[in-house]
Parts: structure tokens; sequence; C-alpha cells
């Protein structure tokens, strides 16, 4: 079996990777229900995990992808977290825009 | 090797369409399905690049098991923020699709011109990670890196999970 990085090049991944990460900001940007907030987010982290396997196989060095596996970790705990502050901010104020988000208490 | 190059940019194009679904969606459930879909599409990538152990940990801890999180929630929420049509800050709509622009155009300056050196230039040396895993095996190369190079913030990550744990058991206390 061939390596991979005799037959595309690394700068495809990257490019991919980038317009993903793209996609991503500007969906936290335009988008005011912050579970597409969330979404998006996960998106700009798996946009970065591609670029890091992409440079894992390219450097030939297992490296990259440990940091994918302690970003897919952290990325669990994030998700776990906001989650339930979504709810608990859903639970005392009936309406999740974003925008209506802007006093630091309950 | 043309059928590489063929899948490669079925691939791409999926990834960045179904991506794109996910911030174009009006239905929560709808952007939720869409970026399982992308991170399908993304283990391909991983298989692909020859990464057989992320590919499958994507699949079942990132579509698997967060997606079944998010898509809980998002359907437990989903009857009160049906109208995103009232716009308080018209404007951010605009300043945000230019700022994403600008973004891309960055990252491809970026990735265009730089000197693209050819990284590959220590090809099947022992050390590397092709060689470990032509000898060993691809999920015993990845544990092997993981357990030799990697056990400090290995670890760090439980501690990291046992937070995650506290904070969302303090969070979902019915206050």
């Amino acid at each position: 079996m061939p390596h991979p990085s005799d037959l595309m090049p690394l700068s495809a991944y990257l490019t991919v990777s980038a317009l993903m990460f793209a996609i991503g900001a500007l969906g936290v940007l335009i988008r005011r229900n912050p579970l597409i907030i969330f979404m998006s987010i996960e998106l700009m982290l798996n946009a970065v995990n591609l670029s890091f396997v992409a440079f894992s196989t390219f450097l030939d060095s297992a490296d990259g992808q440990m940091f994918v596996f302690i970003v897919l970790t952290v990325a669990a705990a994030e998700v776990v977290v906001g989650l339930a502050i979504i709810v608990s901010i859903f639970r005392t104020r009936r309406n999740i825009d974003v925008d209506d988000m802007n006093v630091l208490r309950g | 090797m043309i059928a590489v190059q063929i899948s490669f940019f079925v691939l791409a194009v999926a990834t960045i369409a179904s991506s794109i679904g996910v911030i174009a969606f009006k239905n929560a459930v709808y952007s939720a399905l869409s970026l399982i879909l992308t991170l399908l599409f993304l283990a391909m990538f991983y298989l692909q690049l020859g990464a057989m152990f992320i590919a499958i940990v994507q699949i079942l801890i990132y579509a698997g098991a967060i997606m079944v999180l998010f898509l809980f929630v998002v359907t437990m929420l989903a009857p009160d923020q049906a109208d995103e049509t009232r716009d308080r800050i018209p404007w951010q709509r605009v300043v945000g699709i230019i700022l994403g622009i600008v973004l891309v155009g960055a990252l491809s300056i970026l990735i265009f011109s730089g000197n693209n050196p050819s990284l590959i230039a220590t090809h099947a040396q022992s050390g590397s990670l092709s060689h470990a895993v032509a000898t060993t095996g691809n999920v015993e190369a990845f544990g092997n890196a993981l357990f030799h190079g990697f056990l400090f913030p290995f670890e760090v990550t439980s501690l990291l999970i046992v937070i995650a744990i506290l904070g969302a058991l303090v969070f979902g206390r019915r206050a």
C-alpha cells in the first residue's frame, strides 16, 4: 500500500481543513441559537483535528494523532459542560437566543 | 492511483457541503444530523490518511456519544426556539460574513504562500510512524506512542473528565 503522501499533496488536506474552520467560525458569528453555535465550535475542532492527522501522516510521526486524542477528550468535556449550561439557562428563562443573554445573573 | 484522488475530491466536496449544512439549516435537528454526516466523512479522511484508530474513535465517540447528547438536548429544547426571525443586532450577519471571507483569505494565503518543503524525508525509517505501523500494527503503534511519550497528558485528561462530570452534576441539579 503506497503512503498517502505520495498520492495527495498536504495542501489539499489543509485546504479542506481551512474551509471547514472558516465555516465553523462563520456559524459562530452569524447564528444566534447557542446549540448551533456549539455545533460550529465542534466543526472548528474537527477541522483542526483533520489538519493534525494530515500533518501526522505527512511528517510520519504519531504525535499529531496524540493531539487529536486529547482534543477529542477536551471536546467531550466541553460539550457536557456547555450543554448543561444551556439546559440550565433554558430552565430559568424560556428562550435561548444568545443576544438576549447579556446579564451575568440568573 | 487516480482512485485515491477521486475519492479525496468526492469526500472534500461532501464534507464542505455538509458542514455548510450545519450552519445553514433553520432547524437545529437538521444541523445536528448534518454535523453527524460531516464527522463520518472526516472519519473517512482519517482512514485515507492511515489513522485507523482515530477514525474508529471518531465514529464511536463523536458521531456516537457526543452527537447523541447533542440531539437529546436539541429535541428537549426544540419547541420554543423556532423563531430566529427577529434580529436585534441586524448588522452582525453582514459583518460575520465579511469576517468569514477574510478568514478564508488569510488561511489560504498561509497555506499557499509558505514554502512547502517535502515533509516526508524520513520515509519508513526506524522510529517513524509508518515503520511502527508496518512492524507492530496500527493500534499498537498508537498505543506505544501514547503510553511512552504522552502518558502525563493522558492522565491529565482523566482529571478533566472528572471535572466535567462534576460540572454537569452541579448544573443539572434542580436548584
